[in-house]
């Protein structure tokens, strides 16, 4: 059986006739701002679009900071902020509370100090592996690095890559969302998600214009 | 006074921490309360060390001294401190035990509900966050809500904006409501109300509320029908539109409410539609991750317990694939597998249909043939006993069966054996509760197959089941008999005599003679299965031992302790009736013997009975008795005549029971042959 095949005139005239909204696609962009935690572009959207966010701005200033402690490696400092923020999260999430121990630990090897590192590792580290298995796999690895003269090259040296604090900030933020009952994931991922899958199930019945590009939404011609 | 660097280690701290004394002040105290604080938050270990530093007390007195400070309108400054010190009591009384007791010892709450109508926001949250650590432990003390002072209190949370205030409230109500008096007065005073009106906010909120409801509305029938009145049926509105809610815990915790208002209110939550929802978002549940996930089976259970029409809805929605998809996962949390495996024995409880799906063979990822069956049984050497005893009431509801389902169980020989071998170790278990489900679980599985029972022996099951039925613990001996009974069913002589050993006359005649009648009753019928089948008495017992058993058994037929005794000694009596002429006359004399005059003899007591069971009995040993293949027949029927035996038939012949009918008059017959033929 062979596919339908809908070229890139007809597809175009079907998308025209999709209405949309601009306050929807605006609540979209603000609820991403908002939950990704970005204060000051949040500010400024909603002057130049009117658009309400559906939380007080000032909480997520406090977010930030925590945000941008963490990621500018200032784990300490972070978790300060947000025991002052919600002292029941941490409390309450104890991965979170592991993966923000682990980030000090991997500040203080990145920045050499082997001894306050080994110091921190005995003192702070082991204890939370005693105090739950599950955490000791992660707990070998981040310790492993301390065997490595160059560690940036070693076998789990990717815990030093800002990713890794960007990972750490993004669980965080996660946590914070939550504990103030809001979603802790922005719509407009979901809804990307939601094209490709929809994409895939068009597949099996009919060649048409499709987006393969996320980034640029530029649509492709149809294969025959 | 030397001045020293200032540490952070937690001795130095600890020194700080007071009021008075050497302990610091102002901004030195602050700083020093935000440093326990920090340490401890999400950090057991040193919990429990500023625990043993003596730290609570401290931090409790420089609350109260606050606190008094700030009341008494000495100054802004106090907030801080208050804020700080409210937070670390919160995080001592988080997840240790210790720590609870240390809070509730050093007099903390007190200080913390004064604080909760402060004028700064900071310090309500602080006070109300530190609150619900406390109350969220078991360790925490009730609150009295009988008392009028302590409900309107509570009412006065209820109310409040602030949202850590009233999910504090709700915590507080759920903690502190047991009885059915302390619900009642609850929801006279309107909290349930109040409850429903906040589920429209956020979602700690209604997830606070939910929580709450549940605890008022639980095994209430008054309250929970009270409930479903609420707003003319707006509450229950509210829960169902609920159990669509975007969070899964949210959807989890309404489905609890609904069930539990429709366990204690039937007619209101009765609607097969709302129940059968309920099966489709429970088994949606089952596949969430986290404690979501592993409590939606126990929910399940108790929805569709006992309600076959639920269990043919489960069916027919697949959720025994769902379930049985998590057994195969190699790390699978013990909480979700306890779960699980009890919804399964829920399933299995009343439907054939489900019992199969679980014994048949099912291809599963690598194309390997498992059964449901055998998962369950390697579980029954999980580490958490309360799995094995989960594992074991799955098995024992599995084999419920028809006999020849019970047949398939040989398919595959090593389950066969396993799982025979692996009850038997539960039997040892140090829990007696899973002992008896273990029990439960064997008393199914022996009946047929022999060999099955030849494991059970070769394992030294057989020692343990007589141990066991010494026990103190009469559900022990009941239950432990009940197998030995089942296993003696259409046993070959090996295996009596088997059992016969290892019980002991000494045991069986005690049992016989137990004080708890279904034990009795139990062991009269071990004693059918070991005779029947037998055509005399050297078959089975010495002399001795028979003369002490039939003992045993007429003592207790002349107690008549109860009717499942009556039952089983008849039987037994009519075993020994189909035996040899000595034997049919001693019965005979049994059964017409009366102590005095007002007392009437066995026979006759029995054949008036109620219970058309025990007049069968009767007239089956009766029937025995006269047999006219028999010599001695003929002076037994001149012996009943005399008791008025004959009589007492012959104003039965309009009997109810057309089984009595037909037995009634086969023996009248045989009787009527010995009465004509008299000379």
């Amino acid at each position: 059986m062979s596919k339908k095949v809908i070229t890139r005139e007809e597809w175009e005239r079907k998308l025209k006739d999709v209405k949309i909204r601009k306050e929807d696609m605006n609540k979209l962009v603000m609820n991403f701002l908002v939950t990704e935690g970005y204060v000051d572009a949040a500010e400024k959207f909603r002057i130049e679009s009117g658009t309400e966010p559906d939380v007080d701005l000032a909480t997520i200033t406090d977010r930030m900071a925590v945000k941008q402690a963490l990621q500018s490696g200032n784990v300490e400092d972070a978790i300060e902020k947000v025991n002052d923020l919600n002292p029941t999260i941490l409390d309450t999430n104890p991965q979170l509370y592991f993966h923000l121990q682990q980030q000090r630990l991997i500040e203080l090897i990145r920045s050499g100090k082997v001894e306050e590192a080994l110091e921190f590792a005995q003192e702070e580290l082991a204890p939370r592996g005693e105090e739950n298995q599950s955490f000791l796999e992660e707990l070998e690895k981040t310790v492993a690095l301390l065997a490595f003269e160059d560690v940036k090259n070693c076998p789990y040296g990717e815990l030093l890559d800002t990713s890794q604090r960007l990972k750490t900030a993004s669980e965080l933020n996660a946590a914070i969302l939550t504990s103030q009952s809001h979603d802790k994931d922005p719509k407009l991922p979901s809804l990307l998600k939601m094209l490709i899958w929809a994409q895939n199930q068009l597949d099996e019945k009919a060649a048409y214009p499709k987006i393969n590009n996320l980034t640029t939404a530029a649509v492709d011609d149809p294969a025959v | 006074m030397p001045s020293s660097a200032v540490t952070n280690r937690p001795e130095e701290v600890t020194a700080r921490l007071g009021v008075g004394g050497g302990a610091a002040q102002g901004e030195a105290l602050l700083k020093a309360l935000r440093e326990v604080k920090n340490q401890i938050i999400g950090n057991k270990t040193k919990k429990l060390l500023y625990l043993q530093l003596g730290a609570v007390p401290k931090i409790v007195s420089v609350l109260a001294a606050s606190v008094a400070s700030s009341l008494g309108g000495a100054g802004l400054e106090d907030a801080p401190v208050i804020v700080q010190a409210a937070a670390a009591i919160g995080s001592f009384a988080c997840g240790v035990e210790d720590g609870v007791r240390a809070v509730l010892d050093a007099g903390a709450v007190p200080h913390l509900i004064s604080i909760l109508s402060h004028h700064d926001d900071k310090v309500v949250d602080a006070g109300a966050r530190s609150l619900k650590m406390i109350f969220q432990s078991k360790m925490a003390p009730k609150y009295d809500v009988l008392q009028d002072k302590n409900l309107n209190f509570i009412l006065s949370l209820l109310d409040s904006d602030n949202e850590n205030v009233t999910e504090l409230a709700a915590c507080i109500i759920a903690h502190s409501c047991e009885t059915n008096e302390e619900q009642k007065a609850l929801c006279d005073a309107g909290v349930l109300q109040r409850l429903v009106s906040l589920l429209g906010g956020s979602s700690n909120q209604k997830d606070a509320c939910l929580e709450c409801i549940k605890a008022v509305v639980k095994d209430n029938s008054e309250v929970s029908s009270r409930f479903s009145c609420i707003g003319n049926g707006k509450a229950l509105k509210a829960l169902s539109d609920l159990i669509q809610d975007r969070y899964p815990y949210t959807r989890l915790l309404s489905c609890k409410c609904l069930i539990a208002i429709g366990h204690a209110s039937p007619s209101y939550v009765e609607e097969l539609q709302i129940k059968t929802k309920l099966v489709l978002v429970l088994a949606e549940l089952l596949e969430e991750p986290g404690r979501v996930g592993d409590e939606a089976p126990f929910s399940l259970k108790k929805l569709i317990a006992d309600n076959e029409e639920l269990h043919k809805q489960a069916l027919s929605i697949n959720v025994i694939e769902k379930l049985c998809n998590f057994l195969h996962m190699s790390s699978i949390q013990s909480r979700r597998l306890q779960g699980i495996l009890l919804a399964l024995s829920e399933l299995c409880s009343k439907l054939e249909k489900c019992r199969c799906q679980l014994l048949s063979p099912q291809v599963y990822s690598l194309n390997l043939e498992v059964r449901v069956l055998d998962l369950v049984i390697d579980s029954l050497e999980h580490d958490c006993a309360e799995v094995r005893a989960a594992a074991c009431i799955c098995i024992r509801n599995i084999t419920r069966s028809l006999k020849d389902r019970l047949q398939n169980l040989s398919a595959g020989s090593l389950s066969n054996e396993a799982v025979v071998i692996r009850l038997v170790q539960l039997l040892y278990d140090p829990s007696s509760s899973i002992q008896l489900v273990a029990l439960g679980a064997l008393c199914n599985i022996i009946v047929i197959c022999a060999s099955r029972k030849s494991v059970l022996i070769r394992c030294g099951g057989v020692s343990q089941l007589v141990r066991l039925s010494t026990s103190m613990d009469s559900t022990l001996r009941l239950k432990s008999l009940s197998v030995l009974r089942n296993f003696l069913f259409l046993a070959n002589t090996t295996d009596k005599e088997c059992i016969l050993k290892e019980l002991s006359l000494h045991t069986l005649v005690s049992l016989l003679n137990d004080a708890e009648h279904s034990i009795q009753e139990q062991a009269l019928a071990l004693v059918n299965n070991l005779i029947d089948g037998c055509s005399s008495v050297e078959h089975i017992f010495t002399e001795k031992c028979y003369s002490l058993i039939l003992d045993a058994v007429t003592r207790q037929l002349k107690q008549a302790s109860s009717l499942g005794v009556c039952i089983q000694g008849m039987f037994v009596l009519s075993n020994i009736a189909a035996w040899s002429d000595f034997d049919k006359d001693s019965v005979t004399d049994y059964l017409i013997a009366y102590d005095d005059n007002h007392k009437p003899s066995l026979a006759i007591k029995f054949l008036q009975s109620n219970d058309k069971s025990l007049r069968l009995a009767s007239l089956w040993c009766l029937l025995n008795l006269t047999n006219p293949s028999s010599a001695g027949s003929s002076r037994r029927v001149t012996k009943l005549q005399t008791a008025g035996i004959i009589f007492q038939l012959k104003s039965m012949l309009n009997d109810p029971c057309s089984d009595c009918k037909l037995r009634l008059r086969m023996v009248l017959e045989q009787c009527t042959e010995f009465e004509t033929s008299q000379p």
